[in-house]
């Protein structure tokens, strides 16, 4: 029963979407996550695994996986590839020295045969604090111009104000349900 | 899981892996539910489902309690097997440990110390320092239990955390559970780390004896069990723990009870106080009676408790003797014990009663049980000097029964009775002289010979009686013999009588010439010597006044019964052996392997990997795990494991003398050496003219008078004759000598030897895997050894084992001189062999020299005999092998498939002797070594002995062994 109503809503209602929140570590995808679901900020540790919940926006289910940046734990966030609908790729825009890491680990993911599909949604993050890039200058450090086969777009946001985070999920959803048509 | 949930274990398809893996990533949740169940299904029944790692973690963040425990009872099995993957869990047990409800945060806390992977734990302590300050005590008790887990994962965390205090903090906690988990989590880390972990001092003692009263039953015995390890400051001290301890006796759990027993025993000692003390052990009494009430196994512990409590204070229960005595339907094991009670409790006021009880027993079915009775009555009488009579008239009842076995043992407990009250029951002397038919035993009939001896003069008869035993004399048993020749000895002193006489030179004469037991010759020589020289000083050494004899046969020392009753109501008081005795202490033999190992692997040295687990469940356990040790022998060496390993050095003595053979006697060998010493010269010098062929060179033109071959071949001592140029190295199919036996790996059994392959030194390993999951990543290290051997890579060329899987590889092994060992020679290698999943696992083998000898190693044989001749004869070592040499051409070739090759080989003239000479050229460090052989042997029949002369005679145990692998035995 329960089975046969889920299918029944997933046909007339809700849709469901996998989503990866990905980026280099103290990026601020945990906190992006937990604004997203409860609509606010909380304290939080690195995440030394992942973080998952479900995220209902505009009558589509997401289901958000939080992994976690670190570099030890980067090498499996392969195991979570599979059948990802989206990836939301999230930048420290106050972190220029590192923006180069995080456009190798970005091309790395775009690389990927199973993520061949996802679309790429991409959150400068932390506009709220001084001497953040923008989001062209993000852009081009993540060297996004150069994606031509695919749909992608670019946000900037501030989890702790919440600014553009809902703009962002804007867009994957139309784009999540032009594709189901 | 519902009744129903059988259907899991039924599914056997293939690609189940996938289908679960489909099920696993599914966004229905009843699904993703049911997946993991089957796959949990799947691991309880020995399937390997550890690929499935990464999607049965992501099912883990739920608010499904059910599907959480589901997963958590995954991840405690495979995280080992996925050490790197499991960090992926990291964020979900944090996150578990804050959450509302505490049956999660329990959960998390407890399964994470459960998860024995390194990268883990550190992240474990923020959790757990949270946890151990939770508001709710279930969270704070499971924290508790958690250190010690810790502890034996990484003792050094533990303390830089200073999880130790927050532990003794607990000790003050409100909720008794609290205490008592922090008190046995203190205890164990005490006892694996041997740390100054846990003192109780007097205000901790104060919330102990608090929380005693309202905790559960294991939680007190946790406690009663620490304070049986406070020694009290003063009598007031002492007087108030026993106070508050004592309401413990009456708790129905018998593992309280007896732990109780123990901490009022050891404080009763520093009380004093004599009428306190009574009335103490008055109080002791019925709880211990009652422990008898309980099914047969628990009763055997019991007994087995009560015997050393008796021991120490027979007051305790000197009333009690009825409770003791054994019911027709008693097990045999608790007869047994409570025979034992029954005679440390006999006394005057008693022994009737226990003496009509032995009689009782003496006519039951049991042979076994009827024996033991009739000694129990002979014990009874040479304790209780008032009721000697009393069993000496129980006993003269029991012969007359008649029945063999009862009469014998009742001969032999006389004997002692007699020993120990001389000259007063002697009238009982003629119903056992009715009786002599019938003793056929060996011990009684020594008894009775003695008896006879002892009182020849008041035996009329006591002439005939011995001239009875006489006639048999050279067929008896040794100790009739010791006996008969006393006893005539005894008898001639006391009547020198021509008939004496002429007995006592009979036994003399055969005891002195005819006999082969040295024991017998000795003492019939002693007396011969005391009688031809002074019969007076004969008579008195042998008619002397002999001491009395006390009932001590089943007394345990004073220091170990102290040491027992300290471990009162654990295994060591059931085995009444001290707890060193079988058990081990797992981390102490690990950290010594490090210290053996200084080249072991960089990342893992100093991570003891193995569960001591085992050591603290002895002492805490050993009352639910009663039952089980119902029969005290199957149980104690599954229990124990390996002995206590001794100190490092005694133990690498000990592998020393293990591993070489011990070199043959000298002075036995000299004899026979120094013999044909002028003929082995002679042969030697006349090498330079024999035929010295090469190394597989046929016999030489045998001189006629040794035709040696055929009759050797016919011979049916050669048994089976030497398949021409059999392969020197070790056959494949021979089954290796096992190294490590999978009950100590982990899993992982490990046999093998050095064998030799393509012209170098190998490694030759079977693996075999019994555990749970695949291993890859094998490792190996050696240890510096004599050889300077080493693997030449530390992998092991292996892929992953699956489980129930085995292989056997060559692991090519180099010589380097910097990992040479010091000192001489010895066979012994030290190996480490790690896998990712299982850690380090340290075994000992044995170095075969005969891996290392050289394809090049001949000599010209013009080199031979001047290289011979420039070694001193201190440089020669000798030994004889068990092996029988055949034809000499396929025994040559044999060797020289071995790299042993023939210089010269020539039969002794005059003889059945054959002599060859030998070389091979071993690769040591820092140069090799020429070994020159001598081996001589008598044509077809067993037995060659070998010298063997080198710069190095440290080689040489290990020569020998390589010969005798080489030529069989």
């Amino acid at each position: 029963m329960g089975l046969w109503v889920s299918r029944l809503l997933s046909i007339f209602g809700e849709k469901e979407a996998r989503i990866l929140v990905l980026g280099l570590d103290n990026a601020g995808k945990t906190t992006i996550l937990y604004r997203l679901q409860v609509g606010e900020v909380v304290s939080t540790i690195p995440t030394i695994g992942f973080n998952v919940e479900t995220v209902t926006y505009k009558n589509i289910k997401f289901q958000v996986w939080d992994l976690g940046g670190q570099t030890s734990i980067r090498p499996y966030w392969r195991c979570y590839y599979p059948n990802t609908q989206a990836i939301i790729y999230v930048v420290d825009s106050s972190d220029t020295e590192r923006i180069g890491t995080s456009a190798e680990e970005f091309h790395a993911i775009l690389d990927e045969e199973e993520l061949k599909d996802a679309l790429i949604l991409v959150y400068a993050n932390k506009q709220d604090l001084p001497g953040a890039l923008d989001d062209a200058a993000v852009a081009e450090g993540l060297g996004l111009s150069s994606i031509k086969s695919r749909d992608w777009a670019i946000f900037k946001t501030s989890a702790i104000k919440g600014d553009g985070l809902f703009e962002g999920l804007d867009w994957l959803s139309n784009m999540l349900k032009t594709r189901r048509r | 899981m519902a009744s129903g949930d059988g259907k899991y274990f039924a599914t056997t398809k293939k690609g189940e892996i996938h289908e679960f893996k489909e099920d696993l990533r599914a966004l229905d949740r009843s699904k993703k539910k049911e997946a993991v169940k089957k796959v949990i299904a799947a691991m309880t029944v020995g399937k390997d489902v550890s690929m499935l790692f990464p999607d049965v973690v992501n099912c883990m963040q739920t608010d499904d309690l059910e599907l959480k425990k589901l997963v958590y009872l995954y991840l405690i099995n495979y995280a080992k097997t996925q050490p790197d993957l499991a960090i992926m869990a990291v964020n979900t047990f944090v996150k578990d440990s804050q959450d509302p409800n505490p049956l999660i945060r329990a959960l998390a806390v407890r399964t994470m110390g459960c998860i024995r992977v390194d990268k883990i734990t550190e992240y474990l302590c923020d959790p757990l320092q949270r946890c151990l300050k939770d508001d709710d005590p279930y969270v704070r008790k499971t924290a508790a239990v958690c250190v010690a887990k810790l502890y034996d994962i990484n003792p050094e965390l533990v303390e830089d955390r200073g999880f130790l205090d927050a532990l003794k903090d607990l000790l003050a906690d409100s909720n008794p559970m609290v205490v008592a988990n922090a008190v046995a989590a203190l205890a164990e880390i005490h006892e694996v780390g041997g740390s100054a972990a846990f003192h109780i001092t007097s205000t901790s003692l104060f919330k102990l004896l608090r929380a005693l009263n309202e905790c559960t039953e294991w939680g007190q015995v946790f406690i009663l069990d620490s304070l049986a390890g406070y020694t009290a400051r003063d009598a007031k001290d002492a007087e108030s723990i026993v106070e508050r301890v004592t309401p413990r006796l009456q708790h129905a759990n018998c593992a309280v009870v007896l732990s109780a027993v123990k901490v009022i025993l050891k404080q009763m000692a520093a009380i004093g106080d004599e009428a306190l003390n009574k009335a103490l052990m008055k109080k002791m009494a019925p709880p211990l009676v009652t422990l008898l009430s309980g099914e047969p196994e628990i009763q055997y512990v019991a007994l087995r408790n009560i015997s050393l409590i008796v021991q120490q204070y027979p007051q305790i229960l000197s009333h009690e003797v009825k409770v003791f005595f054994c019911k027709y339907n008693d097990p045999i094991y608790v007869k047994m014990e409570k025979l034992e009670i029954m005679i440390a409790l006999a006394s005057d006021r008693n022994v009737d009663q226990v003496l009509l009880e032995f009689k009782e027993y003496a006519t039951e079915v049991d042979v076994d049980f009827v024996r033991k009775a009739v000694r129990a009555i002979g014990r009874c009488a040479v304790s209780l000097e008032r009721a000697a009579e009393r069993c000496i008239n129980v006993l003269l009842e029991l012969i007359q029964t008649k029945v063999a076995y009862v009469v014998q043992e009742a001969v032999v407990v006389i004997k002692d009775i007699f020993r120990r009250y001389p000259n007063r029951y002697e009238s009982v002397i003629a119903t056992l002289c009715e009786c002599l038919d019938t003793l056929d035993e060996p011990e009684a009939r020594a008894a009775m010979v003695w008896v006879i001896g002892e009182y020849a003069e008041r035996i009329d008869n006591a002439d005939e009686l011995l001239e009875g035993f006489l006639e048999s004399f050279p067929e008896e048993p040794a100790a009739v013999q010791l006996q008969l020749v006393t006893a005539a000895v005894k008898l001639f002193l006391k009547k020198p009588q021509p008939r004496a006489q002429q007995m006592i030179q009979l036994v003399l004469t055969y005891a002195t010439q005819e006999t082969d037991n040295p024991d017998l010759r000795d003492r019939a020589f002693i007396y011969w010597r005391l009688l031809s020289t002074d019969p007076e000083a004969a008579r008195a050494v042998v008619l002397s006044e002999k001491p009395v004899i006390a009932d001590t046969a089943t007394a345990l020392e004073p220091s170990l019964l102290s040491t027992l009753l300290a471990n009162l109501s654990t295994l060591a008081s059931v085995y009444h052996k001290p707890p060193e005795a079988f058990v081990s202490r797992t981390r102490l033999a690990v950290q010594r392997a490090d210290e053996l190992a200084p080249a072991a692997f960089e990342d893992d040295s100093g991570t003891p990997s193995s569960s001591s687990a085992g050591g603290g469940g002895a002492g805490a356990g050993a009352g639910p795990a009663a039952p089980a040790a119902g029969a005290p022998g199957p149980g104690a060496p599954a229990a124990g494991g390996a002995p206590a390993p001794p100190s490092g050095a005694d133990l690498l003595g000990d592998l020393l003398e293990l591993d070489s053979p011990a070199p043959a006697p000298a002075h036995a060998h000299a004899p026979a050496h120094s013999a044909n010493g002028s003929m082995g010269l002679d042969l030697l010098g006349g090498l330079g003219g024999l035929d010295l062929g090469g190394p597989p060179a046929p016999v030489p033109g045998p001189p006629p008078q040794a035709q040696p071959a055929p009759p050797a071949f016919a011979d049916p001592f050669a048994a089976p004759a030497p398949a021409p140029f059999a392969s020197s190295a070790p056959p494949a199919a021979a089954p290796l000598p096992v190294l490590l036996p999978a009950d100590k790996g982990k899993g992982l059994a490990l046999s093998g030897q050095l064998a030799r392959a393509n012209g170098g030194p190998v490694f030759r390993l079977a693996f075999s895997n019994s555990s749970a999951g695949a291993l890859d990543g094998f490792m190996i290290q050696f240890n510096r050894n004599s050889f300077g051997l080493a693997p030449a890579a530390q992998a092991v060329p292996l892929g992953p084992l699956p489980p129930g899987g085995s292989a056997t590889v060559d692991v090519p092994l180099a010589q380097n001189a910097a990992l040479l060992a010091p000192g001489p020679a010895t066979a012994l290698l030290q190996v480490a062999v790690r896998s990712n999943q299982l850690g380090v696992a340290y075994f000992n083998a044995a170095a075969d020299l005969g891996a290392l000898l050289l394809e090049g190693g001949a000599l010209e044989p013009a080199a031979f005999v001047p290289a011979w001749k420039a070694l001193p004869d201190g440089a020669e070592a000798a030994d004889s092998l068990p092996a029988t040499l055949g034809a000499w051409p396929q025994a040559s070739a044999k060797l020289a498939a071995a790299n042993v090759f023939t210089m010269a080989h020539k039969a002794v003239p005059g003889s059945r002797e054959e002599v060859a000479y030998l070389t091979a050229r071993a690769a040591t460090l820092p140069a090799p070594t020429q070994l020159l052989l001598e081996l001589r042997w008598a044509a077809g029949a067993p037995g060659v002995r070998a010298a063997v002369r080198s710069e190095r005679s440290d080689f040489a145990p290990m020569v020998f062994a390589a010969l005798r692998g080489i030529l069989g035995g």
